[in-house]
């Protein structure tokens, strides 16, 4: 019996021991964990962010995000970094199918045909781990990451966790919410539409165009997968090739329109090159098919049939939706 | 030895309580009511884009999406008493966490109707009226010059009489041009006795009472309604029969 009091005693104290061991001095002198919280600021008409309990905004993780997002050291061959593709004044977005980087914090689905759900963690690690396929050891040996990383995380040794959260927390800044139509809205702002933005708001927002059903709301977007008409015979990559379900053939990520007029060409395959075709499509190029979603509510019409004046106004109304502040912001820049 | 004596006894009380103080929950502990909120084409569950129901307007249709609000819920029972339910509850056919809605702490008491608010009065249905989830910013009603939320998106195809071209349809509701166009239900039922027990209310939808009784509702012609108030008002006459108690059990 006392044996096995003893057995207790030193079992417990091991195990406090090992749980206290975290705490511990870093084996590194001259680094140290005390991280400045972070508060990602937004106006009020936009949605509540839902943040990752595992990942608090910090200062230093934002900017570490900021770095890694800028850095070829990411890619194994050292050949790219994310803003090679996702240029800062063009949306984050760039060549032909490129997916921009705005307002993803608000995001619960991505990529074109929504491989990855959940929140902006998961998608981080999805693109560390699976798109680039990052060799962390590069980061473990490297001079200047193995501080940042204890700064920001309490950690020795530096994951593809670790990387993709503070991915996450850097994107999670880079909201838009300063374009001219957000100024338009914004009481007391003093910017006023043209008439033609004011015709063009009409049309979007009233059944009319009926764009809001699915790029509704300030992210113009409702994170959702519809098929908008653009195919007789839905293509097989959007939706369907993630749930193997025929009834989601030629279902695509409703995009965003924040920032569209710097983003073209348009749709998955980027089959359009300007706002002008994309409208022409909406008017009367929209394919009726099996899966078409019901709010393409003239689809029989083969669109919306706007008149020559219709479409200009509703261009001009998309175009209110660039944000300079936002391509220009030096928070989002990069920072080497 | 003593001391062994004395751990014993300290273990078997903490056990002893431990197994008292769940018992109690179960049994002494407040009643709950779940609402489950169900949907039927002509009495028969949802069969979700199957285009073959057929309705009075004589068109064969599908269901799509289906979302609404309900609001106000609220339970009577037989002595006048009445409790809150939930304020406002979004129902999306293809979410199974909006299907069931528990309230806690219900007091003992013979509950015998519900009543609720299809859609939102005129307090809620502004815009920011509620809360600034991406589910309701998706319900947003943005026409100029209206305010709030869609009160319900029915959304489905149709085959145009039977030629076999397959149209859209989508029954949009809410309020517009300053008409308000919410109602309220309210449906007895056969008593649920909450004796600190839980219970099920199953309150079922049937879409096709929305095209009809007493008006026949018609998908042709009816692409664009949000700004058409007489098919408001239709569709708000035949509200009255979309709802029904499906069944009261417990637990
Ligand atoms: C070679 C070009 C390229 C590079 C480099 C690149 N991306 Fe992308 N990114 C794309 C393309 C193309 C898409 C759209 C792909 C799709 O949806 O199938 C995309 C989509 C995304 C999306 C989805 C956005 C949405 O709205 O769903 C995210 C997030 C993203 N990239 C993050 C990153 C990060 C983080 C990095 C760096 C680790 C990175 N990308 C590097 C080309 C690139
Ligand atoms: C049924 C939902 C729906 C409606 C209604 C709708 N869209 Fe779209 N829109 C989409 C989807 C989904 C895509 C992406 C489709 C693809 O790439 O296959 C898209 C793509 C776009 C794009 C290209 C975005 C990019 O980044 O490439 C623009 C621009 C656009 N829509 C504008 C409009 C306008 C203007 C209207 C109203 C006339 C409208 N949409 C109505 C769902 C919709």
């Amino acid at each position: 019996m006392k044996n096995l009091y003893f057995y207790l005693f030193c079992f417990l104290s091991l195990f406090i021991y090992l749980s206290c061991k975290k705490d511990a001095v870093p084996t590194n002198p001259g680094w140290t964990y005390d991280p400045t919280p972070y508060t990602v600021e937004y106006p009020d008409n936009f949605p509540i962010m839902v943040f990752d309990e595992d990942n608090p905004m910090t200062v230093e993780g934002v900017e570490l995000g900021r770095m890694l997002y800028y850095d070829t050291l990411l890619h194994p061959n050292g050949d790219m970094a994310c803003a090679s593709c996702h240029d800062q004044s063009l949306s984050f977005a760039s060549f032909p199918t490129v997916l921009p980087h705005v307002n993803l914090g608000w995001n619960t689905t991505f990529l074109w045909n929504g491989k990855v759900s959940g929140n902006i963690e998961d998608i981080m690690l999805f693109e560390v781990d699976d798109f680039f396929k990052t060799d962390l050891t590069k980061f473990n040996n490297h001079e200047t990451y193995p501080k940042l990383f204890y700064e920001a995380f309490e950690t020795e040794e530096i994951t593809s966790v670790h990387a993709s959260r503070a991915l996450a927390q850097f994107l999670r800044t880079v909201i838009s919410s300063d374009s001219r139509y957000d100024k338009i809205i914004t009481s007391g702002s003093g910017v006023f539409p043209t008439e033609e933005e004011l015709n063009g708001y009409d049309i979007f927002f009233t059944e009319r165009g009926d764009c809001f059903h699915c790029h509704g709301g300030i992210l113009f977007s409702d994170n959702l997968f519809h098929n908008n008409g653009l195919d007789a015979e839905p293509s097989a990559n959007g939706l369907s090739e993630i749930t193997g379900d025929p009834l989601d053939l030629g279902k695509y990520k409703t995009p965003t329109l924040r920032n569209i007029a710097l983003t073209a060409p348009y749709m998955h395959d980027g089959r359009f090159q300007t706002l002008e075709e994309v409208v022409d499509f909406y008017s009367d190029g929209v394919q009726p098919s099996a899966t078409i979603d019901p709010l393409m509510k003239q689809a029989h019409n083969g669109g919306i049939n706007l008149t020559e004046e219709e479409k200009d106004d509703l261009v001009a109304f998309l175009k209110t939706l660039t944000d300079t502040t936002f391509t220009n912001n030096p928070a989002f820049s990069n920072p080497f | 030895m003593k001391k062994h004596t004395f751990l014993k006894i300290s273990i078997f009380a903490f056990i002893l309580f431990s197994v008292l103080s769940c018992k109690k929950d179960e049994d002494n502990g407040p009643g709950s009511i779940t609402i489950q909120l169900d949907h039927t084409v002509k009495g028969d569950p949802v069969e979700i884009e199957n285009i073959k129901y057929t309705c009075q307007a004589g068109h064969t249709f599908s269901v799509v999406n289906l979302k609404y609000y309900l609001s106000e819920i609220e339970l009577h029972a037989k002595d006048g008493s009445s409790i809150s339910v939930v304020d406002v509850h979004l129902r999306d056919i293809h979410d199974l966490s909006t299907e069931q809605y528990t309230v806690e702490d219900i007091p003992d008491g013979d509950y015998n109707s519900i009543s609720f608010i299809f859609g939102l009065d005129e307090t809620t249905n502004v815009d920011g009226g509620l809360e600034n989830t991406i589910e309701n910013i998706n319900m947003e009603w943005p026409i100029p010059g209206d305010q709030g939320y869609h009160y319900m998106k029915f959304e489905g195809r149709y085959d145009s009489l039977g030629t076999g071209v397959i149209r859209n349809f989508n029954i949009h509701t809410g309020a517009t041009m300053g008409n308000q166009n919410y109602f309220e239900v309210s449906m007895p039922f056969s008593e649920a006795a909450v004796r600190s027990n839980s219970w099920t209310i199953n309150v079922s939808m049937d879409l096709n009472e929305w095209l009809q009784n007493p008006n026949t509702y018609d998908f042709d012609g009816m692409e664009m309604i949000m700004m058409n108030q007489a098919a408001q008002e239709l569709l708000k006459a035949n509200g009255a029969s979309v709802f029904s108690i499906a069944s009261v059990r417990k637990n």
